[in-house]
């Protein structure tokens, strides 16, 4: 693999995040109702003194250029700033709140992708039998069923079949691994299903196509078993469109779980940002979206290599 | 595959049992939003609010279940002849959850701490009056006003009691509460539950009962419904009219039901016309139908508000003696055309995001269209609500506020020429003078007086059309024995509530 290939995707790295960061920036700034008027509040004793005061201390009173400059140098030093309701660095915020998200996140990407390969497959080889099209309409029924419905309906048949079971809220998995799988279930459940109905479509496509390809007729030819035939002639060829999605489906997942985590009660990333958003806490809601899209962009990052592993064509090109 | 089933029965087992062992021992609370700290003096929000007072903190006096005013850490008081001493005795084998013993110096540095412009606590005002704060002895403090101010002591119950070495620190407290009262702080998970332990060495024997109690934060009503319904959480306080019929009449848990003291308001903009003429307020009043408001908005479930709520027994007013709250939209016309306004009158009415304030707000615009008044609503997001609210930038607005236990503390602020909530601009010299008088009136039958011209006069001409007090839903497990609901919406009776295994 070459150097520039690497080169080349760090400078879209930087870029993307000093594009977001602009953008974060000035949006949650034009957004109606400042940090200072939601702090005091509405039941305050409010001075036009106590107001400049606070904006001072915040500084929020500067051209909001050098706001920006101000943050954008304290980041590159590794300081994301504090947050402005309980004046801890955001970055022990985001740290508290992250494992939640990320745990929710890679168990649905191994749920919704691992399971759509042998899904997609099956449906690629039984194509027009009963039970492929019995899957196909559970796959259609997954990509439309939205996740915080299924969610809420996952919660009260649970709640009506197994009442010992605890489906809401979290507990860290080295404090009870037992109790976290248990919570997390239903979440990675109701998050993955769309993603696998969507994968497993694709899986099956690329495969159907993959497998009406003349090396697949040389490979029966040889005589080659089925398995061999199916996972390694076809599969490989067929994973190229496959990883691209799970790379974009990791971007959804995170959004995805902003609702989810609304839905169970789970301390994450998501609920982080939209209780920033809405207390209008600037440094929080800047430095955790700047967290997002870094994962979103190291995780196409490493989509991007693993095409070169699969498909060395690409690192050549 | 035998095998295989035997594992996956074992492991169901497992997770059986540490589910049963888990839920075994605190009271499981469900509320939808966490507060943005635990410092008393700082963080006035209702949540958290909720959490601490009466169960980590607590004040020289108390709120009890009827609003009046009790003894709490200080056992009685003396008030001199002029009304401008109050003398404290202390309760005794009072200690901190740290272990350090509480007495006069902590409650002298608690209440300068409140007044202290550096920490700069939004309860200040409450304490303004006091000049002088001198401890007699270590069970022994009093209090020195400037003039006579008979909200004191409902004053005192929110202004919580922390040691003294805390005066001047900012932060300290706002993670880590430390208090006197019958539960300690034990974990706070950012976004998913603080946790309360039981204090042992609590100063009243045989307080608390519970071994502890956990504030879990549930942002969406169906979850925290159906959490209760499946036994995972014992008690929703404050749940809306909508979920509270939903979960009456389920099995294992019982909804109980009081006036609340929080109110549902309309607010005019008295520094825009047409609504600096007090003639054009009253129409409004008059165009207002409150019992189909409650009908079609609150499920019926409240009652048409006058400026105090009736939980206020001693001080409110019935409201059906207000001439303007009879409905007439007619006469509302009548009224508008008298006060020169053309007809139709456009005006626009901001809209706090809330169902209940959202559904009101649409049937008031169907009662103004029939007296000739087209409104626009505006739907903000609350952000922006609170903001254009605090620049008084509206010409309505629709919203809902926390009332409080004494008429001043939420009459002079919002009222009064100049006061710090009265973002309608509203300057009654009548009103002005009826306010200052009743801060400084300890006569309690000569204070009742001022204060019922001061209701008559709000009712009809004043910049807020009370619309209705909804009634407060707090829904709760019948293994919770013990519980009571307060119309103030705190949890006060936590520390005798029981919980069955």
């Amino acid at each position: 693999m070459r150097v520039q290939f690497l080169l080349s995707r760090l400078v879209d790295l930087v870029v993307v995040l000093f594009g977001v960061s602009v953008i974060v920036f000035l949006m949650i700034r034009m957004i109606p109702g400042d940090a200072v008027a939601i702090m005091l509040g509405a039941n305050t004793e409010v001075t036009p003194d106590r107001i400049a005061e606070l904006e001072r201390r915040l500084g929020l009173d500067l051209p909001i250029w050098q706001q920006y400059l101000n943050w954008t140098g304290g980041v590159l030093q590794g300081n994301f700033g504090t947050s402005i309701w309980t004046g801890r660095p955001v970055l022990d915020e985001i740290t508290a709140q992250i494992w939640p998200t990320i745990e929710l996140t890679i168990l649905s990407i191994i749920v919704g992708a691992g399971l759509a390969i042998p899904i997609g497959c099956f449906m690629a080889e039984a194509r027009g039998k009963g039970a492929e099209v019995a899957v196909r309409i559970g796959a259609i029924a997954g990509l439309t069923i939205p996740s915080f419905w299924l969610g809420i309906v996952a919660i009260f048949a649970v709640a009506k079949l197994f009442p010992q079971f605890t489906t809401l809220g979290y507990v860290p998995f080295f404090q009870d691994p037992l109790g976290n799988l248990q919570r997390m279930i239903l979440p990675v459940i109701a998050l993955s299903l769309p993603m696998l109905a969507n994968l497993s479509r694709l899986v099956r496509s690329a495969m159907l196509d993959a497998l009406s390809q003349d090396y697949i007729r040389t490979a029966k030819a040889k005589g080659a078993g089925r398995r061999r035939i199916v996972y390694r002639h076809a599969l490989r060829n067929a994973l190229i469109p496959f990883i691209t999605s799970v790379g974009v489906s990791a971007g959804y997942l995170l959004g995805g779980a902003i609702v989810i985590e609304q839905v169970f009660a789970i301390p994450g990333l998501g609920r982080l940002v939209l209780g920033a958003i809405n207390e209008r806490n600037y440094p929080l809601v800047q430095a955790t979206i700047l967290v997002i899209t870094s994962v979103f962009v190291i995780v196409n990052f490493i989509v991007d290599i693993l095409y070169a592993v699969i498909d060395p064509r690409v690192a050549r090109s | 595959m035998r095998h295989f089933s035997l594992r996956t029965a074992s492991f169901a087992a497992a997770l059986l049992a540490t589910t049963a062992m888990v839920s075994a021992a605190p009271l499981q609370v469900a509320i939808d939003t966490a507060p943005a700290g635990l410092d008393p003096h700082l963080i006035t929000a209702f949540n958290s609010v909720l959490i601490v007072q009466g169960n980590v903190y607590e004040g020289l006096t108390a709120v009890a279940r009827d609003l009046s005013i009790v003894p709490l850490l200080a056992t009685s008081w003396d008030i001199s002849e002029d009304g401008l001493t109050y003398t404290f005795h202390l309760a005794e084998g009072v200690t901190f959850h740290d272990g350090s013993a509480f007495d006069a110096e902590d409650v002298a540095a608690s209440i300068r701490r409140v007044q202290n412009a550096e920490i700069a606590s939004p309860l200040a005002s409450r304490v303004t009056p006091i000049t002088a704060v001198n401890v007699v002895d270590a069970g022994t403090i009093e209090l020195k006003l400037d003039a006579p101010f008979a909200p004191i002591l409902s004053s005192l119950s929110s202004i919580a009691m922390v040691p003294a070495e805390y005066e001047t620190q900012k932060e300290a407290l706002q993670q880590a509460p430390i208090g006197t009262g019958p539960f300690k702080f034990g974990e706070w998970q950012p976004n998913g539950f603080i946790s309360l332990n039981a204090n042992e060495a609590y100063w009243t024997a045989d307080v608390p009962k519970l071994d502890g109690i956990v504030f879990n934060f549930v942002p969406e009503a169906a979850t925290r419904q159906v959490g209760l319904t499946s036994g995972q959480y014992h008690l929703l306080p404050g749940i809306d009219p909508a979920t509270a019929l939903q979960l009456q009449g389920q099995p294992g848990v019982t909804v109980q039901e009081t006036r609340d003291i929080a109110y549902t308001l309309l607010g005019m903009n008295v520094s825009r016309p047409p609504f600096d003429k007090p003639e054009v307020r009253e129409a409004f009043n008059t165009l207002l139908n409150r019992q189909e408001i409650i009908d079609g908005a609150l499920f019926g479930a409240g009652v048409p508000a006058g400026p105090l709520s009736p939980a206020l027994a001693n001080w409110a007013l019935d409201p059906s003696g207000y001439a303007c709250y009879t409905p007439d939209a007619a006469k509302a016309k009548a009224e508008l055309e008298a006060a020169g306004v053309t007809l139709p009158l456009k005006v626009k009415m901001n809209v706090l995001p809330r169902q209940d304030t959202r559904d009101i707000a649409q049937v008031v615009q169907q009662q103004a269209a029939a007296a000739g008044v087209e409104i626009e609503l505006v739907s903000q997001e609350i952000g922006d609500f609170v903001q254009s609210w605090r620049n008084s930038d509206f010409d309505l607005f629709v919203s809902a506020n926390g009332g409080s236990p004494d008429p001043d503390e939420y009459f002079y602020r919002t009222f009064r020429g100049g006061g710090s909530t009265n973002v309608f601009k509203y300057d009654d010299a009548r009103v002005n003078e009826l306010l200052d008088q009743g801060r400084t009136t300890t006569d309690p039958a000569a204070r009742k007086g001022i204060y019922d011209e001061v209701q008559q006069i709000l009712a009809c001409t004043g910049p807020a059309a009370h619309i209705a007090y909804g009634n407060l839903f707090t829904a709760v497990s019948d293994k919770v024995s013990g519980f009571e609901i307060y119309s103030n919406g705190r949890l006060t009776s936590l520390r005798n509530a029981t919980l069955a295994e």
